[in-house]
């Protein structure tokens, strides 16, 4: 079969911080059937593991279990970038060492790229010179690649690391196309073992512990950049919150901007992934994907209500769901998740209620509402419903009720995307309350979401 | 003595004169400085004490027989090109229902303003008055049904008169036991009236105090707005009122929430209206109700179902439906040891104030609303499964939510004990859980052992409410 077209999926791979030479085996989520309000369960799958000198697949496996850490050291998520091919107009397969030879190809006719970016501090100066840019350039050999990011601003010679990629080295055994993203070990850097004093607007005389006297982690060069003690006019709808870099939330004597920064810099990158494959006509078939890293996952056994994976599904599929599948049971996935996101919640201080006497302790999105618009400050939701183990009991028996097969009632009081907005006290409890959209304001279920809910309330 | 023998004793007094009479007759009497009538033996506050507790009952009974017609819509005889309409009417039914559960705990809330006792109680099955709608009847939706829901919200012959409000009456009056049915309207009206009259309940009477106490939409409206409750298949009429539930400090805010909750019950006429009431809202489904027999949307629910005693002592007359199928006897028993704890649940919370944010702690109201809430829940899951299981081996009729009244619904006098009436509930529902775990191919276990570790959880949440008093009292836990 003729290679048509060749495709990399998953077309966005998340990658996850850890400064563990082991990567994270795989595993996949269970709700445990016989314990359904139970944490779900981890259930490890087949798992490649890489040998580091030759950079094959030394042995596919299941683990016995999963280890999220060695020691100290937490395992980083390194996603595997897979080649698919198509050879025709309704086939996409594995992109495998026989259909390259099929065309007389090796695994050499595929070259990788990988070009990411840490432009934050960039967001906020506006300095391109403050941009965090890497690029490997095209390879197509199997050793390991550091992924080292460049800064005009940086102190000579130093680059910050993000990590490192690998094209895996094809083997009869595994005869499938890779590539494997490392993710950094998820470090903070900065720009002096000072810290920076915002009642002098100089850099302090104190040592700052962030760094312990590592002058390794220290790139930035202040003396070409402003990003040490930089001031972020306020209010800036550069990024929304504006106070979101290390300082802007102390000291400032000028009152039209926030506090000085204290001129960090963390690892995180993402990027497109770039695969070309050359045939021997000499055309070129080229794909691209995305590869990000984040901070771990604390709490793997529990998935949020709403994540990047259901507005990628709107996305793709549309806010409507179409007729088929099992309503009943999309429903009930969304409140569990809603219930796993109930858990990790401190209801109590989300909700602005009064904690031993202390009135709006936390930055809650209640005190975002007062902030922004000039709302009477007031807990979300009545005080004495707020209750950590009385909320998280209640969605437990709305989530039961509704595996009893009963239909979902609630569709309507679910907060609908245009209301974010709402600050009535009837908009701020609808539900989700008490968290924070990326726009600033309530977050709502995704249209999709909220249509899976009503669909099977019919 | 029975409820109604208590109650009907003086109700027969007021009930046997006008409203206003111009002469005192036997039983009754005339307070001091006013023309209006009291029962012989009570004063103007007793009087209104009794009859809120009377407007409680109807609002209760009420309630749940909307609920169980409610739950009874659907099934799979209801043709395709039916199923919308059907599960608009079903969302209709079961926000009415929402909505007398609201005026109940607004009756509950001036109950408590003027210092009468919190009231749940009801009587099971038959029961006829002149002030009660209709005979207590627990039947799945009809048109003979629904003609006595649409007549006993109905405002008085002024405003609904005419060929369609004799059927209607004729075929209420066909559907109700006794052959009577009345309007809830008049009980208001007499009850706005006793309020009026500062010589009746005089200003002393209303204690602003009790205010934290009392039911709010705060704690209890769920964040509902107007037409949005129970309107999830988005084909209910518009602007459907928000819940009632109005805390009370003063006579004006009395009168203000009785006259809302007799408005929400029978104005408002047409779908036009800003907040249809519950008689519009009926009338709608009245006029699109199938008046002939070529589609049902009911499923085929046995009227008044109970539960028996296994012993078999007791006995009913014609008038119940005895669940004898041993699954559906296990599910309604669960059922009943549900609607106990949502009742004392409601109840408990009115034990509690509200008033936190001048305080730091947290009271056990929250945890006890949304237990409320979450018995609701679970009365729903089980009315489904309840109407999907035959009453009997080998019959088409089915089984359905039972709703019978606890022995007692007195909260025991002891803080804790009042929690360990939570906890004896929580260790009946565990073995009838048990029971039901056991019968082979249950279909249900999911739900069972998901209710089971909530309510572990709840008797952890419990145990912790009892420390709280512990510390304070040398009394423990039972259990």
């Amino acid at each position: 079969m003729p290679i048509l077209e060749i495709r990399i999926l998953p077309p966005m791979a998340i990658a996850r911080f850890g400064s563990s030479e082991t990567p994270l085996e795989a595993y996949e989520l269970k709700v445990p059937e016989a314990d359904p309000l139970g944490f779900r369960e981890i259930h490890p799958s087949t798992t490649l593991e890489i040998d580091h000198e030759t950079g094959e697949v030394s042995k596919a496996y299941i683990p016995k279990r999963i280890k999220f850490r060695d020691g100290h050291k937490i395992r980083p998520v390194a996603p595997f970038l897979e080649l698919f091919a198509k050879t025709s107009e309704d086939v996409i397969e594995p992109l495998t060492l026989d259909l390259l030879a099929a065309d007389g190809l090796g695994p050499d006719s595929i070259r990788w790229k990988i070009d990411v970016a840490n432009i934050k501090a960039f967001r906020q100066t506006g300095d391109v010179n403050d941009q965090i840019i890497a690029g490997t350039g095209w390879f197509n050999d199997h050793a390991a690649k550091d992924i080292r990011g460049e800064c005009r601003n940086f102190r000579d010679g130093k680059t910050l690391p993000f990590g490192r990629v690998r094209y895996i080295k094809p083997t009869p055994a595994h005869p499938e196309i890779r590539l494997r993203f490392t993710p950094a070990e998820g470090k903070v850097y900065g720009s002096s073992l000072k810290g920076f004093d915002p009642t002098t607007g100089l850099p302090s005389q104190k040592d700052n512990p962030v760094f312990a006297g590592d002058e390794s982690r220290i790139l930035y060069d202040p003396a070409k950049g402003t990003w040490f003690g930089f001031q972020s006019a306020s209010p800036r709808t550069a990024t929304n919150p504006d106070d979101i870099y290390e300082g802007a939330e102390d000291y400032s004597s000028d009152p039209n901007k926030l506090g000085h920064s204290q001129g960090y810099f963390d690892d995180v990158c993402d990027g497109p992934v770039s695969a070309r494959l050359t045939l021997n006509s000499g055309k070129a078939l080229t794909a691209r994907a995305w590869i990000s890293s984040c901070m771990p996952a604390f709490a793997p056994d529990s998935e949020p209500f709403r994540t990047v994976a259901d507005e990628l599904e709107q996305l793709i599929l549309g806010p409507e769901v179409a007729h088929g599948g099992n309503a009943q049971a999309e429903a009930a996935e969304i409140v569990r998740r809603m219930l796993e996101t109930v858990r990790h919640m401190n209801t109590m201080v989300m909700n602005g209620n009064v904690i031993n006497g202390r009135v709006n302790i936390a930055h809650t999105l209640g005190t975002q509402d007062s902030n922004d618009f000039g709302r009477n400050y007031a807990p979300v939701m009545a005080s004495s419903l707020a209750d950590n183990l009385a909320v998280m009991l209640l969605h437990e028996r709305i989530y039961t009720a509704l595996r009893s097969g009963t239909a979902p009632w609630f569709s309507e009081v679910l907060r609908r995307p245009e209301e974010v907005g709402d600050l009535s006290d009837k908009g701020r409890r609808k539900m989700p309350p008490m968290l924070r959209g990326a726009d600033s304001r309530t977050l709502a279920l995704t249209r999709r979401q909220i249509h899976k809910i009503a669909r099977a309330a019919k | 003595m029975a409820l109604r023998t208590r109650i009907r004793r003086h109700l027969g007094a007021l009930l046997g004169s006008p409203l206003v009479a111009e002469s005192a007759s036997f039983g009754t009497a005339k307070a001091p400085g006013t023309s209006r009538n009291v029962p012989g033996e009570l004063n103007g506050r007793q009087e209104a004490i009794l009859l809120l507790q009377v407007a409680a009952s109807i609002e209760h009974a009420l309630m749940v027989e909307y609920l169980f017609a409610g739950h009874s819509l659907g099934g799979s005889q209801v043709p395709d090109s039916h199923r919308m309409t059907v599960g608009r009417w079903r969302e209709t039914i079961l926000g009415i229902a929402k909505e007398e559960m609201g005026h109940l705990m607004t009756i509950q809330n001036v109950l408590r303003c003027i210092g009468g006792p919190i009231s749940l109680d009801r009587d099971d099955y038959p029961w006829d008055s002149e002030f009660y709608p209709f005979p207590f009847e627990l039947e799945p939706l009809t048109r003979q049904s629904l003609a006595k829901y649409v007549y006993t919200e109905s405002p008085g012959p002024d405003a609904f008169s005419g060929p369609e409000a004799d059927e209607i009456h004729a075929l209420a009056v066909k559907g109700s036991g006794n052959g009577t049915v009345h309007r809830v309207g008049a009980l208001y009206a007499r009850l706005e009236d006793l309020f009026s009259d500062p010589d009746l309940v005089p200003d002393g009477a209303f204690r602003e105090d009790t205010f934290p106490f009392q039911a709010n939409w705060d704690e209890w409206g769920r964040g509902y707005q107007s037409g949005a409750r129970g309107n999830s298949t988005g084909g209910m009429m518009p602007h459907t009122p928000d819940l009632l539930i109005l805390p009370v400090t003063a006579r004006t805010d009395v009168l203000s929430a009785l006259d809302k909750i007799a408005k929400q019950g029978e104005a408002a006429t047409s779908a036009s209206d800003s907040e249809p009431s519950h008689f519009a809202r009926f009338l709608r489904i009245f006029r699109e109700f199938p008046r002939d027999a070529g589609w049902t949307p009911s499923r085929n629910v046995a009227i008044n179902p109970v539960v028996a005693d296994q012993s078999g002592s007791e006995t009913y007359s014609s008038d119940y439906s005895v669940i004898s199928d041993a699954h559906a006897i296990g599910w309604a028993h669960l059922f009943n040891v549900r609607y106990r704890l949502l009742l004392v649940s409601l109840l408990h919370a009115f034990e509690y104030p509200s008033n936190l944010s001048e305080r730091s702690e947290l009271t056990p109201r929250g945890l006890l609303i949304h237990s409320t809430f979450g018995e609701m829940y679970n009365l729903r899951a089980l009315s489904d499964i309840l109407m999907d299981i035959p009453i009997a081996p080998g019959v088409p009729e089915t089984a359905g939510p039972p709703f019978q009244m606890p022995y007692t619904m007195k909260l025991p006098v002891d803080l804790i004990d009042r929690w360990n009436l939570h906890l004896d509930l929580l260790e009946s529902s565990r073995k009838l859980i048990h029971y039901l775990q056991g019968i082979p191919g249950q279909r249900h276990a999911v739900y069972l052992r998901g209710l089971s570790d909530i309510d572990a959880h709840l008797s952890g949440s419990i145990h912790n409410v009892a420390d709280g008093i512990q510390r304070q009292s040398p009394i423990t836990l039972s259990r």
